[in-house]
């Protein structure tokens, strides 16, 4: 398998503080892999540095490289990252256009395509047909949603944008526990279909029976790594994340 | 064929109104009135793109007509008439009928490049800050010209009257009126195709959420420099045909009251809304020449009025809605987008 994302001994701070001490972890073509942690562990300064979001959102990274298909990204405006790189991310608090109906959102995603109308409508009936409860409700203003629809919505939205590989933030956040179960199936079938994933999480019991491979992250380090199975029977990380 | 009937009344309407500027049945004071209309659509129009449409606070739009006020002047002033630049006029008045476009256009991009002045630092402001940044570049612009001794400084500029009367003496018809009939026509239609093109669609997406755009690939940076520059430019075109209805510019009409009533036909008519902005600057105009036996006690009627408004109707008389998303029939009168 090749390694589609590479993250090398990443530094990155906000002002005069260190967020990141220099982490490492890879991603492979075809796989799901979580990175789980507490709070403030560093897992989204993760996310938002490979999609080097503009400020004042905006960590810097003083050190390292992350590489995607073994190109730099640090010098990758991020509009290129979705347009040009296929990369897609579903971030933190969904950030849909609340104003917008849910097809409108869905719309807006395909801004930078160029592979004609017959392939956004095969991947409008995608989403549609992924997450029924949307199809009903396509005319509807997105910010009329629940909570877990707008998570769909999210979602719906990054495949919109043509992607291969796809990065969540928390898509558990604020989910009743049924809708959060459908959301990691739907997720599952994505993969299944060729998607790579990244994906991060507080629920670290869920993520790692969801993912193939898993990183710790405990304030900006990396404290553990394995295989999902590894990682659910190791001691340290059963007592720290996953209630004993 | 009823599609079009949208666009044909339109066209037999400027038709009509010069036909009877011609023959007198409107005189001078309408005329004067109804290019007002016109020149205040346009500015209310090109405002909404980044007021309304992209959520920023610009409050120097008077500074950006006042560029193009000048710019076109100086080059209808140099072709048609004597001056203490060049002295004799560098064209045949023949000549103006062809030379006036040129010189709106290039009134026009004279401001667009202005509007750099606003379009870069907006790349990392935004709001109350962005909103000094614009109010500090109309003083620019006034304070500029102000001290311009060589086109008139704080005196004014004149001459600009010799380009209007050859146009009049190739055919005699109130040339002005048509101009800024169709200026006004194009700067709507101009902003109408750009707001519902995709490319357009990033400006409201700016407005909601810059981050969420930029995952979205829009590239913000660009889409603001696009935004902010076409703005400027259209309210540099107004100021263009502004001058030539009046003959005269002088800077302090451009200052920050001029932004102000611009600001006040925006947030009147509805932010986001092209219909609104049209409607609202016909309504301003109209009233302020209604209110015009008030004399000064107008400008405490017409702020009234507008504190009224905001109180019971905040969003403005269209609210970000189009003429055609309250009366949807009216889709059937034209086609374009």
């Amino acid at each position: 398998m090749n390694t589609l994302l590479e993250v090398k001994n990443l530094k990155v701070r906000y002002g005069n503080i260190e967020a990141l001490h220099g982490i490492s972890f890879d991603v492979k073509e075809g796989e799901i892999v979580t990175l789980i942690g507490a709070n403030g562990a560093g897992k989204s300064t993760t996310l938002l540095s490979i999609c080097r979001l503009p400020p004042p959102e905006a960590p810097r990274v003083t050190e390292g490289d992350i590489l995607f298909k073994g190109q730099s990204l640090l010098n990758v405006p991020p509009h290129k990252i979705v347009s040009e790189l296929n990369m897609a991310l579903v971030p933190e608090g969904r950030r849909i256009f609340g104003n917008l109906t849910v097809e409108e959102n869905l719309k807006l995603a395909t801004y930078a395509r160029t592979d004609g109308h017959e392939a956004i409508h095969r991947d409008f009936e995608r989403v549609y047909t992924l997450f029924s409860r949307l199809a009903e409700r396509r005319k509807q203003r997105s910010e009329s949603l629940s909570g877990g629809e707008q998570q769909m919505l999210a979602v719906g939205r990054a495949l919109m944008s043509k992607c291969s590989f796809i990065m969540l933030d928390e898509p558990s956040m604020g989910l009743a526990p049924l809708l959060m179960y459908d959301m990691f199936r739907t997720l599952k079938v994505l993969n299944q279909e060729g998607m790579t994933i990244l994906l991060i999480e507080q629920n670290a019991n869920l993520a790692l029976r969801f993912a193939h491979r898993g990183y710790v992250l405990d304030t900006g380090e990396i404290v553990a790594r394995g295989t999902s199975e590894e990682l659910l029977a190791d001691p340290e990380v059963k007592k720290a994340y996953l209630g004993g | 064929m009823q599609k079009h009937t949208f666009t044909i009344s339109l066209f037999v309407g400027i038709f009509a109104l010069t036909v009877l500027a011609q023959l007198g049945v409107i005189n001078q004071y309408l005329q004067s009135v109804i290019m007002l209309m016109g020149v205040n659509i346009i500015l209310s129009t090109s405002l909404n793109l980044v007021n309304g449409y992209m959520g920023e606070f610009s409050c120097g739009h008077g500074g950006f007509m006042c560029v193009g006020a000048y710019v076109t002047s100086v080059v209808t002033v140099l072709c048609f008439s004597k001056n203490h630049i060049l002295g004799a006029p560098l064209l045949p008045p023949s000549m103006a009928l062809f030379a006036f476009p040129i010189a709106l256009f290039a009134g026009a991009a004279a401001a667009a490049v202005a509007g750099l002045v606003v379009a870069i630092p907006s790349f990392k402001t935004r709001g109350d800050y962005l909103a000094i940044i614009t109010l500090a570049a109309n003083y620019i612009v006034i304070s500029a010209i102000d001290n311009l001794e060589i086109i008139g400084g704080p005196r004014g500029f004149m001459g600009m009257n010799a380009a209007v009367n050859g146009m009049e003496g190739i055919v005699d018809i109130p040339w002005m009126l048509l101009w800024v009939l169709f200026g006004t026509l194009f700067s709507v239609w101009l902003l109408r195709r750009f707001v519902s093109s995709t490319l357009g669609k990033g400006v409201p997406a700016i407005a909601q959420d810059e981050i969420a755009a930029e995952i979205m690939s829009v590239d913000t940076n660009r889409m603001k420099l696009i935004a902010f520059m076409l703005s400027s430019g259209i309210a540099g075109l107004a100021g263009g045909l502004f001058a030539h209805i009046l003959g005269y510019v002088n800077p302090h009409s451009f200052d920050i009251m001029k932004s102000t009533e611009v600001m006040v036909m925006v947030y009147l008519g509805g932010m986001g809304s092209l219909s609104g902005a049209t409607l609202s600057a016909v309504l301003f105009t109209v009233l302020l020449e209604v209110l015009r036996p008030l004399e000064i006690w107008k400008w405490v009627v017409i702020p009234l009025l507008l504190i009224l408004l905001m109180q019971f109707r905040p969003e403005g008389i269209m609210g970000n809605k189009e003429l055609s998303d309250l009366f949807p029939k009216l889709k059937k009168y034209y086609s374009f987008k």
